[in-house]
């Protein structure tokens, strides 16, 4: 009988670039200590990790393309 | 006379061995019997086919077609039954023969000849009541809190271990093993490697917690009966995954067959607003493949393990906890063996 081990469950392809580097620039900046909405939009900015349309993140911006990349 | 298969007496050894009855355990993801899907599994030591019928609602059977014994698994999906592929033979979700194709008005015809098992789905799971016999009512399943709190955002992992049920459960039981096994990790690298213990009962179990240390490492597990058995721990996250605290793991864990288990881990955070949808995001991106790194190490290590691991040990303070429950398991199994060999 084969086991089933599959390591990734929760999606079907590998991340994007975008998204990859989205995620270890939050990492970045969460590992500082600061854990706030403010603080994580001006972290992404001043490491120059923008939005999809290259616009710098406002809340606004950063917390509807979280809920998209949290929900897919 | 019409005949219903079912397992002879089991001995408590069989019992204890392939799973505890009269309880609901998880079977698998709900997402591995898909609308107008026949799966074949096996749980507690017996072959199961599970469909779901066109209405979405799930459906547990015996593999084991009425009339000469063919899986109902190799069957047809027919909507709200299975059409067995040996002679046609239709059951339905109840375990009743509705039609004998071959020889119209049969008297199997009506008469209800395959064990079903009641079946819930919780938290993306299947969970079934395996009865000690085909008629005993299923206690209720009271789904546990973190799985049913709005505040709770989690992810279910699943797999399965070349391992009895029991490492699998006792592993969930014995936290300082995070301080050892786990010590390269992304959570569980912190705290002493020394430590007291206790149990604290409460009414639907207890924890076995350390005396010394808590939120630093895996440093508590509660151990629930809820109709369901299961249990809740939680391990500090490093402070790249951001503001949310702890993550939690609703744990269960089912007997296939005696030598290999299904592990249900539910990974969980309080976090709601944009704390959950961040968290979501590392899940998928960077973290899971870090908790499964980690489960790895479980894994490497149980699988590794005699089959009769726990036939010499010795024991210390730090396993309390799974003295506690190989004594209620091993008490309950005679018990099961004693009321099966008197029925
Ligand atoms: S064995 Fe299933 S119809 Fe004959
Ligand atoms: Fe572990």
């Amino acid at each position: 009988m084969s086991l089933y081990m599959v390591p990734i469950q929760t999606r079907t392809g590998d991340p994007t670039p975008y998204e990859r580097q989205l995620a270890t620039a939050i990492e970045g900046v969460f590992g500082e200590g600061e854990h706030s909405l403010e603080g994580l939009v001006e972290g992404l900015n001043s490491a120059g990790v923008f939005a999809p349309d290259g616009k710098t993140w406002t809340a606004e911006s950063f917390t509807t393309e979280i809920a998209r990349l949290g929900d897919q | 006379m019409a005949r219903v298969y079912k397992p002879g007496a089991l001995s408590a050894d069989e019992i204890f061995a392939t799973g505890l009855r009269d309880q609901w355990h998880a079977v698998c993801p709900s997402s591995w019997v898909e609308r107008g899907a026949i799966r074949k599994l096996k749980r507690l030591g017996e072959d199961w086919v599970l469909y779901r019928q066109s209405d979405g609602t799930v459906r547990m059977l015996a593999d084991r077609c009425p009339h000469r014994g063919a899986p109902l698994s190799h069957g047809m999906h027919l909507g709200d039954r299975i059409a067995c592929k040996y002679h046609g033979v239709q059951v339905d979700g109840e375990g009743t023969v509705l039609s004998v194709p071959g020889m119209p008005g049969c008297n199997l015809e009506g008469k209800k000849l395959v064990r079903a098992l009641p079946v819930q789905e919780v938290g993306g799971a299947i969970l079934a009541w395996f009865g000690l016999d085909t008629e005993t009512e299923p206690t209720p399943l009271v789904v546990p809190d973190p799985l049913a709190d709005e505040g709770v955002s989690e992810f279910l992992c699943y797999t399965e271990w070349k391992a009895p049920w029991r490492f699998a459960v006792e592993n969930l039981l014995d936290p300082m093993h995070g301080a050892f096994l786990h010590h390269e990790s992304h959570s569980m690298f912190g705290g002493e490697q020394s430590a007291r213990f206790r149990i604290r009962e409460t009414d639907r179990g207890f924890f076995f917690e350390k005396t010394n240390q808590r939120g630093v490492n895996f440093d508590w597990v509660e151990f629930s009966r809820s109709g369901v058995d299961w249990v809740d721990l939680e391990i500090p996250y490093p402070a790249t995954a951001g503001p949310g605290g702890p993550f939690g793991i609703v744990g269960m864990a089912t007997p296939i067959d005696e030598g290999t288990t299904s592990i249900f881990f539910w990974r969980y955070r309080r976090v709601v607003g944009w704390e959950r949808d961040v968290w979501r995001f590392l899940y998928r991106t960077t973290l899971e493949e870090r908790h499964w790194a980690v489960l790895q190490q479980d894994r490497a290590m149980l699988e590794g393990m005699a089959p009769d691991a726990d036939q010499a040990e010795n024991l210390y303070q730090h396993d309390l906890g799974v003295i506690r429950l190989r004594r209620m398991y091993r008490a309950q199994a005679e018990e099961q063996a004693k009321a099966l060999a008197e029925a």
